[in-house]
């Protein structure tokens, strides 16, 4: 009895604190400091002794960093457009968003009114603004091409397999998730290789089969034989996690029968997969609706590129559409975008890579798209293909302080980022970096361009 | 009788039916009588806004442009231009009527095999005339780009690649598409034709180019001293240099592919002002834009792109090309693709960079409008709306520029030549 009730005790307690540990309260948070401030005032006037308790509090209230928005006009991507209002973050999350919110003395400002604020950019394949994997141990945390990318708006990328931040200076908290996908390739090409990988699904299968089966047998007799699983490492093992819902397979599939293809797949294990390329995506949007999975889309073909993927040799709808992303939203479909060169080119062709991620979503709304959507699939929609949507992609509570700051409509074309917010940090300000300090200074779209820069050849003067 | 000469008179049979059809035909038109169809059938489109690029920049807000055969009949407001009786009327009230975006610099005339006929160095008699496709899947996708002339050029493989085309992309023979042949003289300056060989460099290839145009000039000014009565020795036809002559009367341009500093100074002063050739600069990017006073002095266009930008690795530095030209005076300043390196579709676009880089909306319009048709000396029939000019536009949803705005309809010389609702392809 004794040990039941210690027992209940202590659990009630767990019950208890783990909520308070976990939650992440913005209240709490936000009363806190101003309590401690009032706190620390009266001790001060009281007396100079003070127990150890309070001298730790004081310690960790000057650990907390704040950083404080006065915003314009705040895009939410997944609630209501606010105008006007205070963004405070603690320690790189957001805590509060209101038009009153009480500011922390020792917090860093930034006067934000009269500008944009978008959640940052996701970028959903990304190679040179952040390291490649393992990121945390390759990113060089000045580089020119992590600049490039933060002037951008991007915040989150993905390399390798991982999702990261573009925490410029500083690798704290640059890894959000690593091992995002089972990377899936079950192409017609290999038919050796198709049924192979059939097979690891099929024994994978079995092997959850003879688990139920094992389950009821152990209600009726005790020494039921478990089935054997000491071959379920590697690729079984992911295999197995892929089966059972805890983890996501990214596949490369353009054309309509590849697409079908692995549509079927999900179908017949019940597996979720995210296409990466779905270029035919428009010719079959039901089918893939019906199997459940999503896409990542580009909606121009790669420079160079004569090839409109049309085949007219095929008796049915073929090649690249514009219409691609919204025939696939209007299916319900989640999707992502990015451009078909995925990493920062300096060679002059603007337009077409990292460079302008925002472009590429706003070629979607030229085929149909919503401006709403076309914006989810930089921001919340493609953090959601990631399974990262509880840190990045939108603004609120609870989430990471990944911002970008423009002086216009993210997808107008003459849209720059002013400031680039990661974790909390000004990552990039346009006017302190080098970069595009010359090109609309003021944000002043009618402005010619200014006189700041002329090489000393050939003068005018 | 073997199956040959059975098909053979199956054929005469059915070219005789064909005669007798259309004697009838003939019959029955000259029957019909004279007042039953209407003088003119023009058709008339309703627009919500109408970009002119005119002479005085005119933008019309609830506009009427009355098309007569392939040429503007009429341009005006919706009050003050009625719709003559008996037209068409395409009610387009919420797009934009804007004139039909012309590149100076496209390499899509036909197969991109022969793009370069890297024969020698300088290959002056050659033209692009003989390679045009007029219908290929390229020319297809710039009308979805609202992209009506363009200017067919060989590539940059050579110093002299030959002669381009003024071209349509609306039209299905050759005879339909062409505008202009010669178009321009294709020179390249460096930047690609000293890949033709080892040993070949700034120096040999400016010579190269240089001793090529002094000799077609000798034969020009030989013809002229003919034709004007100084010498009565007829010079021998060459044909090499026989089409150099509309060159140095000014009739066409020179499309010149340069590109850095050093390399457009020296296409300045050798093309334009030691040779007094009409000198049009394309590409013109990386730091080009430093010899602005000099183009400014020989009064040159120049046709920017592909390239949007430069990156000054020593400041460290992003600079808009078009916008550096703009600052430093330059005003006959138009955007191009150098199709297919960018899709020629994405005309529009290149100056959407152009604009994110720094220059202007509207002066970015105009530049893939009426700047390249004037570089190109073809501004008399194409690159504004004006009335006696070619019916060449496209109907977009929105500011053209932005790549949210899709162009909904083509027209080429009056005639539909791409419309979305058909089959949509950009």
């Amino acid at each position: 009895m004794l040990h039941r009730a210690r027992l209940l005790t202590l659990l009630l307690i767990v019950s208890m604190t783990v909520p308070l540990v976990r939650a992440g309260d913005p209240k709490p948070d936000k009363d806190k400091p101003s309590k401690d401030k009032t706190e620390a005032k009266k001790d001060a006037a009281k007396d100079e002794k003070s127990d150890d308790d309070k001298d730790k509090k004081k310690k960790k209230k000057k650990d907390d960093r704040y950083f404080a928005i006065k915003a314009g006009t705040v895009h939410t991507v997944t609630g209501a457009t606010l105008f006007d209002v205070t963004i405070l973050t603690k320690n790189g999350k957001i805590i509060e968003i209101g038009e009153s919110v009480e500011v922390p003395e020792k917090a860093e400002r930034l006067d934000a009114s009269g500008y944009h604020v978008y959640p940052g950019l996701v970028a959903v394949s990304s190679s040179g603004v952040i390291g490649s994997e393992p990121p945390d141990d390759s990113t060089d945390v000045f580089s020119l091409t992590m600049t490039i990318g933060l002037a951008g708006g991007i915040t989150t990328a993905v390399t390798g397999n991982t999702a990261g931040k573009l925490t410029f200076s500083t690798l704290e908290g640059l890894v959000v998730k690593r091992d995002l996908f089972y990377k899936l390739s079950y192409s017609s090409s290999s038919p050796d290789g198709r049924r192979k990988l059939r097979e690891k699904f099929d024994k994978v299968r079995q092997y959850m089969r003879d688990l139920e089966i094992y389950a009821d047998e152990k209600k009726k007799d005790d020494e039921a034989e478990e089935p054997d699983k000491e071959w379920l490492t590697g690729d079984f093992k992911k295999i197995h996690a892929l089966m059972r819902g805890e983890l996501v397979a990214v596949a490369s599939a353009d054309r309509a029968y590849e697409i079908v293809q692995y549509c079927e797949l999900a179908e017949r294990y019940g597996i979720k997969i995210v296409l990466r390329g779905a270029m035919e995506g428009w010719t079959v949007p039901s089918r893939m609706a019906r199997a459940g999975v999503s896409a990542i889309l580009s909606i121009r073909p790669p420079i160079f590129s004569t090839d409109t993927g049309h085949d007219e040799r095929i008796n049915r709808k073929t090649g690249r559409s514009i219409e691609n992303a919204a025939i696939l939203a209007r299916h319900g479909i989640p999707i992502a975008i990015v451009p078909s060169v995925t990493s920062i080119t300096l060679w002059g062709l603007a337009g077409r890579d990292l460079l302008h991620l925002n472009m590429e979503a706003a070629f979607a709304v030229r085929g149909g798209l919503s401006e709403d959507a076309a914006l989810r699939t930089i921001t919340i929609d493609a953090a959601r293909i990631l399974g990262i949507d509880h840190r990045v992609g939108s603004i609120e509570v609870g989430k990471d302080a990944d911002f970008v700051i423009t002086d216009g409509d993210i997808l107008h074309y003459m849209t720059h980022s002013r400031w680039t917010v990661v974790n909390g940090r000004i990552a990039y300000d346009k006017q302190k970096e080098s970069l595009y300090d010359h090109i609309r200074p003021d944000g002043n779209r009618d402005a010619p361009p200014p006189d700041d820069y002329w090489p000393r050849c050939l003068g005018t003067n | 009788m073997n199956r040959t000469s059975r098909v053979a008179s199956r054929w005469s049979d059915l070219r005789r039916s064909a005669f007798v059809a259309a004697v009838a035909l003939t019959v029955m038109v000259l029957s019909m009588p004279a007042n039953a169809a209407p003088a003119k059938r023009g058709t008339a489109y309703r627009v919500g806004k109408l970009v002119t690029m005119d002479g005085t920049d005119r933008v019309i807000n609830n506009a009427v442009v009355l098309v007569e055969g392939s040429k503007i009949e009429g341009v005006g407001s919706r009050q003050e231009l009625e719709v003559p009786a008996g037209y068409r009327v395409v009610n387009a009230e919420n797009l934009w009527l804007v004139p039909g975006l012309v590149d100076a610099h496209n390499h899509t005339a036909g197969s991109l095999m022969d793009l370069n006929d890297m024969v020698y160095l300088t290959n002056p008699g050659l033209r692009t005339l003989e390679t045009i496709v007029p219908d290929n899947e390229i020319i297809k996708s710039a009308r979805a780009g609202g992209v009506t002339p363009v200017l067919l050029i060989p590539g940059s493989g050579t110093n002299m690649s030959g002669f381009g085309t003024v071209a349509k992309t609306g039209g299905s023979t050759v005879a339909d598409v062409v505008q202009r042949s010669p178009g321009s003289l294709k020179i390249a300056q460096a930047g690609n034709p000293e890949w033709y060989w080892f040993g070949v460099g700034r120096s040999y290839m400016n010579y190269n180019t240089r001793q090529t145009l002094d000799k077609a000039k000798a034969y020009h000014e030989g013809w002229n001293a003919f034709e004007q009565g100084k010498t009565k020795d007829k010079p021998l036809y060459d044909p090499v240099f026989d089409g150099f002559r509309g060159l140095f009367r000014g009739e066409f341009p020179a499309s010149v592919h340069t590109q850095i500093y050093q390399v457009v100074m020296t296409t300045v002063d050798m093309l334009s002002k030691k040779f007094g050739i009409r000198t049009v600069l394309d590409h013109s990017t990386f730091d080009g834009f430093k010899t602005a006073p000099l183009v400014v002095e020989q009064d040159m266009y120049t046709m920017n792109g592909p390239r949007q930008y430069w990156f000054d690795f020593s400041q460290r530095k992003m600079h808009g090309n078009a916008a550096r030209w703009w600052q430093g005076g330059v005003k006959k300043l138009g955007i191009n693709t150098d199709a297919p390196v960018v899709p020629q579709k994405e005309l529009s676009y290149q100056a959407a960079m152009a604009c994110w880089y720094g220059w202007l909306p509207y002066p970015a319009l105009r530049g893939v409008t009426k700047m390249p048709a004037e570089a190109l000396l073809i501004d008399d029939h194409v690159g504004s709306i004006e009335v006696g000019k070619d019916a060449d536009f496209g109907l977009w949803t929105g500011d053209p520029i932005d790549p949210r705005s899709s162009c909904e309809m083509t027209v080429v010389r009056g005639k539909v030549v791409y419309d979305a609702k058909v089959k949509r392809r950009f």
